[in-house]
C-alpha cells in the first residue's frame, strides 16, 4: 500500500516478529495496562453522561430507544385497546380537542408512571431485577396473554372493552383520571414484555443505585414508548369511521398474530426444556410460513399482494431453516468449570487468567453471548489454551454461596463477566454487563493473556 | 391451484439456506502462506522482500535509518515487538487498505526515500 503512496524503499519482513525475537535481537513490550485505559469506572455523578449537555442528550437518546421499542410487538395489544377506548369516548360525550389531547396526556402520564417504577425499583433494589421480572410463572403468564391477543387478531374472537368497562369509561370514569387509570393499566401489561428489551437499561440503572435518576431514566423511555399510542389516541375518533381497506387488512393481522406468537415463544425459551428450544420456534416459524404464504385465503385488489405473501412465507419458512441448520452445525462450546476456591487457587498457581460468567437463563445477552460469542471457535480455542472459564448460574435465586460471591465481586444483574489476570488482581476495566461480538470479546481476553503464550 | 406454485422458489430458498449455514460454519484449517505466495504477493504489490538477517544487519548498522512498522494489532504490538518499531495495526483487507491509506501517508511523513519495513 506504501508504495501507491510513493514511497520507493519498501521492504517487507515475511518472518516479522517470532523469527526476530528467535534470534535474540533486541526486543520491547509494553506492560499491559499501561496503555489500555485503566481508570477506575465513575460513579454516575462523574459520569460526564449526566452533566449539563451530556444529562440532555443521555434522555434524547433514551427517549429515541423508547421510540425504538415500538418496533416491538409488545404494543400490538395496546393498539386496538387504545382505539377502542378513545373511540368510543369520542363517540360517547364528545370531548372537545383540547379535551382529547388532555385524555391523551393523562393516558401517556399513566403509562410512564408504571415502567418509572420499575426504573425505582430496580435503582432501589440494587439486586437482580431482571429475576423478579423473568421468573418463569410471569414468563409463562406474559406467553399467555400474548398468545391471547394473537388469537384475536387471527379472528377467533373481536377484542373489545368489556360492554359494562367502556360504559364506566364513559359515564362515571368521565374524568382524567379514568384515561390515567387505563394508562396505568396497560403499563402494567406492558412492563414484563419490555422488560427484557431494556434489561440492560434496568442493570445500568441499578448499578448507579439512585432511584431520582432511576426514575427520570425510565419516565424519559415511556414517554418514548407512548407518543405513538397518544397520537393515536388523538385519531382514534376518526379511525373508526374509516372503511375496511380490504382483504389485506385481515392478512395483516395474522401476520401481527403470528409475531405475538413467536414473541411469546421467544420468552418462554428460557424456561423450555432443551430439544423444545429450537424444536418449537421452527415448527412455529414453519406454520406461520405456510399459513401466511399460502394457506390464507384472502385476497387485495393490487397485484403485488400475491407477491408479498409469497416472499413472507419463504422468509418464515427460510428462518426456519436456518435455525435448525445452525443449531445442527453449532460446534462445541467453551468449558466451564462451576465457581470454586480451588479452581481460582489453580489457575493462580498456573499463571493462566481467569473470567468469571454470571450467568441466567432468563437474561437475554447471557444466553446471546453463551450461544454466539462462547461458541465462535477463535474464543474457545484462546479459552480453552489459556483461561480458566468460571459460571456462576444464577437462574435459581435463593443460593446463600452465590449471594456471598454476587455481593464480594459487587455483581449489579445478568450478565456481569469478570475478568482475573493471571496474579489473581481484577481487572475492573474489563468487566462487561451486556453481550459482546466475538472479535471484541477477544481482544478483552487477550488483553489479559499472559505475554508469550 | 396456481398459488401454490411459488412454493418452489420457496423451497428452492430453504435449500439454498442450507448450503449457506454449512459453508458459513464448515470447519476450516486456516490456509499456511508458502514461500511462494509471498514472493507472488511483494510482485503484485510493487514492493521487495527483506529477509530477517539483513534486516538486523542494517539495524545494527544505523538504527535511525530504517523506519519498522509493526502492522499486528496492537495487543499483538504490545506483547512484544522489534525494538524501535512503530505500530500501525492493519487488517489484511481492502477496504482497511482504502480507509487508512491517509493516516498512513501523514503517520510515515513526507520522506518518500525512507526505507520503510514492514512486517
Amino acid at each position: 500500500m506504501a508504495v501507491t503512496l510513493g514511497y520507493k524503499n519498501v521492504y517487507r519482513d515475511p518472518y516479522g516478529f517470532p523469527k526476530w525475537q528467535e534470534q535474540g535481537l533486541p526486543i520491547r513490550s509494553i506492560p499491559a495496562g499501561l496503555t489500555s485505559s485503566a481508570a477506575t469506572p465513575a460513579g454516575p455523578q462523574d459520569d460526564p453522561s449526566f452533566k449539563g449537555w451530556g444529562m440532555l442528550w443521555t434522555l434524547l437518546g433514551i427517549f429515541a430507544g423508547g421510540l425504538a421499542l415500538n418496533l416491538t410487538p409488545c404494543v400490538y395489544p395496546m393498539i386496538p385497546i387504545t382505539v377502542s377506548f378513545f373511540g368510543g369516548r369520542s363517540a360517547g360525550d364528545k370531548p372537545g380537542q383540547l379535551g382529547l389531547v388532555l385524555h391523551g396526556l393523562c393516558y401517556l402520564l399513566g403509562l410512564a408512571l408504571t415502567n418509572s417504577t420499575l426504573g425505582v425499583v430496580a435503582a432501589l433494589t440494587g439486586g437482580l431485577m431482571g429475576s423478579l421480572l423473568q421468573s418463569p410463572l410471569v414468563l409463562a403468564l406474559v406467553a399467555g396473554v400474548l398468545v391471547l391477543f394473537a388469537t384475536s387478531l387471527f379472528g377467533f374472537w373481536e377484542l373489545r372493552l368489556p360492554g359494562g368497562m367502556s360504559q364506566m369509561a364513559g359515564k362515571s370514569y368521565t374524568g382524567y383520571f379514568g384515561s390515567f387509570f387505563m394508562g396505568l393499566t396497560l403499563g402494567i401489561v406492558a412492563a414484563p414484555c419490555i422488560g427484557p428489551f431494556v434489561l440492560g437499561l434496568l442493570t445500568w440503572v441499578a448499578g448507579m443505585g439512585n432511584p431520582w435518576f432511576g426514575f427520570l431514566i425510565f419516565f424519559v423511555l415511556s414517554l418514548g414508548l407512548g407518543l405513538p399510542l397518544f397520537v393515536l389516541a388523538l385519531f382514534s375518533g376518526q379511525l373508526q369511521r374509516l372503511p375496511r381497506a380490504g382483504g389485506w387488512m385481515l392478512w395483516v393481522r395474522k401476520l401481527m398474530g403470528w409475531v405475538l406468537v413467536g414473541m411469546a415463544i421467544h420468552f418462554l425459551r428460557p424456561v423450555l426444556p432443551d430439544f423444545l428450544k429450537i424444536l418449537l420456534p421452527v415448527t412455529v416459524a414453519l406454520t406461520a410460513g405456510l399459513h401466511l404464504g399460502w394457506f390464507d385465503k384472502n385476497e387485495a385488489n393490487f397485484r403485488a399482494f400475491s407477491w408479498l405473501k409469497a416472499l413472507t412465507g419463504t422468509a418464515c419458512l427460510v428462518m426456519a431453516t436456518l435455525w435448525i441448520t445452525s443449531a445442527v452445525m453449532q460446534g462445541p462450546g467453551i468449558v466451564w468449570h462451576p465457581y470454586s476456591e480451588q479452581i481460582l487457587r489453580e489457575a493462580k498457581t498456573q499463571g493462566k487468567p481467569l473470567i468469571i460468567d454470571f450467568y441466567a437463563d432468563w437474561c437475554t445477552p447471557c444466553r446471546e453471548l453463551e450461544e454466539v460469542t462462547f461458541h465462535q471457535p477463535d474464543v474457545v480455542g484462546l479459552a480453552g489454551k489459556n483461561f480458566t472459564m468460571v459460571k456462576v448460574d444464577v437462574t435459581k435465586g435463593g443460593n446463600p454461596y452465590h449471594e456471598e460471591l454476587l455481593k464480594n465481586y459487587g455483581v449489579k444483574g445478568v450478565p456481569t463477566l469478570v475478568f482475573i489476570d493471571a496474579e489473581g488482581q481484577e481487572r475492573t476495566d474489563l468487566r462487561l454487563v451486556d453481550y459482546l461480538p466475538a472479535e471484541q470479546f477477544l481482544q478483552r481476553m487477550r488483553s489479559i493473556t499472559p505475554p508469550g503464550k | 391451484m396456481k398459488k401454490w406454485t411459488s412454493i418452489f422458489p420457496a423451497l428452492a430458498a430453504m435449500a439454498l439456506t442450507v448450503v449457506f449455514v454449512w459453508y458459513i460454519e464448515r470447519p476450516a484449517v486456516p490456509k499456511q502462506a508458502t514461500w511462494d505466495d509471498v514472493v507472488a504477493e511483494a510482485k503484485a504489490g510493487g514492493y521487495r522482500i527483506i529477509s530477517t538477517t539483513e534486516l538486523a544487519d542494517r539495524y545494527r548498522t544505523s538504527p535511525t535509518a530504517v523506519t519498522m512498522v509493526d502492522t499486528r494489532q496492537d495487543w499483538e504490538f504490545r506483547t512484544g515487538h522489534i525494538e524501535g518499531a512503530v505500530n500501525f495495526p492493519m487488517e489484511p483487507t481492502a477496504w482497511a487498505r482504502w480507509r487508512r491509506a491517509g493516516d498512513l501517508e501523514k503517520f510515515l511523513g513526507a520522506d518518500k526515500d525512507h526505507l520503510l519495513v514492514f512486517y
